[in-house]
């Protein structure tokens, strides 16, 4: 106990010594100096050190670059059937004008149902292509008008097939979080999408849950969240909505 | 005597006292990225920092993953090279495929106490020997030559951390 008790103090006065050393480090580049003073058991230890001053032709040089998340393809390296997304966005506080420079945010899974992300310790690579597949964002044009491209969203347990949207405004105040369902049947895209085992989509509609059963869309009974859906599995399938907002 | 191959990880932090133009456009980039995601967790607007929302709001967590796609751009900047840490000869060399980045702390009033990490994972070195408080390593992958392996020294210093280990007999 008393043994723990000092290897604490030990590393504490450590920790309390150093940190403001290195962030006295982290300022500029030069000679970076750590001195600690340990006293363990009655003797006292003093140990420097100090690392050499990066020494090097100058560069790479920073540029200022905007999120990965701003793109219009947000395929990356995902597969699937072929699909346009289509949004525009109008404001109810303008009598339901176009609102241009609005940013949008949107993200849906792929076409097994998994969403980028990392959970619990999980390091990404630098394989900066793929990590944040299915998500992107863009800004509304003078018709309040975004398009994506994408695969066709894939399903998974206890929801209907849906795309996520974030709409802010154009100095970022979020204006609008709300998803987008689909069309059903058996002629639909859904159905006729997640049958297709050519396209690598492997769940068929078993299971699915419906538009009327999702708890997020249940409530929506004039469809005013679905989109058109238009196309076919071979051509490729391509959604339009008009989403309203106040800004 | 088994071949020792780590990976050393340096985290890097990343707030309002940084001063190399570099992490000052990731201090900016993530913090307007912060801005943007943080109120899908925060749509009742009822907390300000991220310790806060983290807390209440345990998908949050997921903002760690989100904000990261505000640096993956300057990442590349750095042409897989761990930015900082030099060897004795005060160069850069160590080379990263993988990272980790957190934000620390980050409060949407308050941009003085943004804090964010990116945690550098090198590739595997093979560690040698250790020479007072220096590391001898070499490249994993380097080929050994007739007169040896190129290695390099570098010293073990706060934020820098062995955090793998595989030994293999050999």
């Amino acid at each position: 106990m008393e043994h723990s008790r000092k290897n604490f103090l030990k590393n504490f006065l450590i920790g309390a010594t150093s940190v403001p050393l290195i962030l006295e480090a982290c300022k500029k580049d030069t000679v970076t100096e750590t001195t600690t003073t340990t006293t363990t058991t009655g003797t006292t230890t003093t140990t420097g050190s100090c690392t050499v001053t990066p020494t090097e032709t100058g560069g790479p040089f920073p540029t200022i670059t905007p999120s990965s998340l701003v793109r219009s393809d947000i395929r990356l390296d995902r597969t699937g059937v072929a699909f346009t997304i289509n949004i525009t966005i109008k404001n109810k506080n303008n009598g339901c004008a176009a609102l241009s420079g609005a940013l949008i945010d949107i993200w849906h899974c792929d076409k097994d149902g998994y969403y980028s992300e990392y959970g619990g310790t999980s390091m990404q690579t630098v394989d900066y292509t793929a990590v944040h597949f299915l998500r992107g964002r863009q800004t509304t044009d003078a018709n309040g008008l975004v398009t994506f491209t994408s695969i066709f969203p894939g399903w998974y347990q206890s929801r209907a097939t849906h795309i996520h949207i974030h709409i802010y405004n154009s100095a970022g105040t979020s204006l609008l979080i709300s998803q987008i369902s689909f069309p059903e049947g058996s002629t639909s895209a859904v159905a006729l999408v997640n049958a297709s085992t050519a396209n690598g989509y492997t769940k068929g509609m078993t299971g699915y849950t419906y538009n009327a059963s999702d708890d997020v869309f249940k409530d929506d009974t004039t469809g005013a969240q679905t989109g058109t859906v238009t196309g076919s599995v071979s051509a490729g399938y391509a959604l339009a909505i008009t989403l309203y907002v106040a800004a | 005597m088994p071949k020792r191959a780590i990976r050393l990880c340096y985290r890097k932090i990343i707030d309002t006292s940084s001063q190399k133009t570099w992490d000052k456009y990731v201090f900016e980039s993530t913090y307007a990225e912060f801005l943007l995601q943080v109120q899908f967790y925060n749509q009742e607007k009822k907390y300000n920092s991220f310790a806060e929302v983290l807390l209440n709001i345990p998908a949050a967590e997921k903002l760690h993953f989100l904000v990261s796609a505000a640096v993956t751009g300057y990442l590349q900047q750095l042409g897989s090279r761990i930015p900082d840490i030099t060897d004795n000869l005060g160069k850069h060399f160590l080379n990263f495929k993988n990272y980790r980045f957190e934000i620390i702390n980050s409060h949407i009033k308050n941009k003085a106490s943004h804090q964010v990490a990116i945690n550098f994972i090198s590739e595997p070195l093979i560690w040698h020997d250790t020479i007072g408080s220096y590391l001898l390593v070499s490249d994993a992958g380097s080929e050994k030559k007739e007169d040896g392996v190129i290695t390099n020294l570098v010293q073990l210093q706060p934020f820098l951390s062995i955090c793998s280990l595989k030994e293999e007999t050999t």
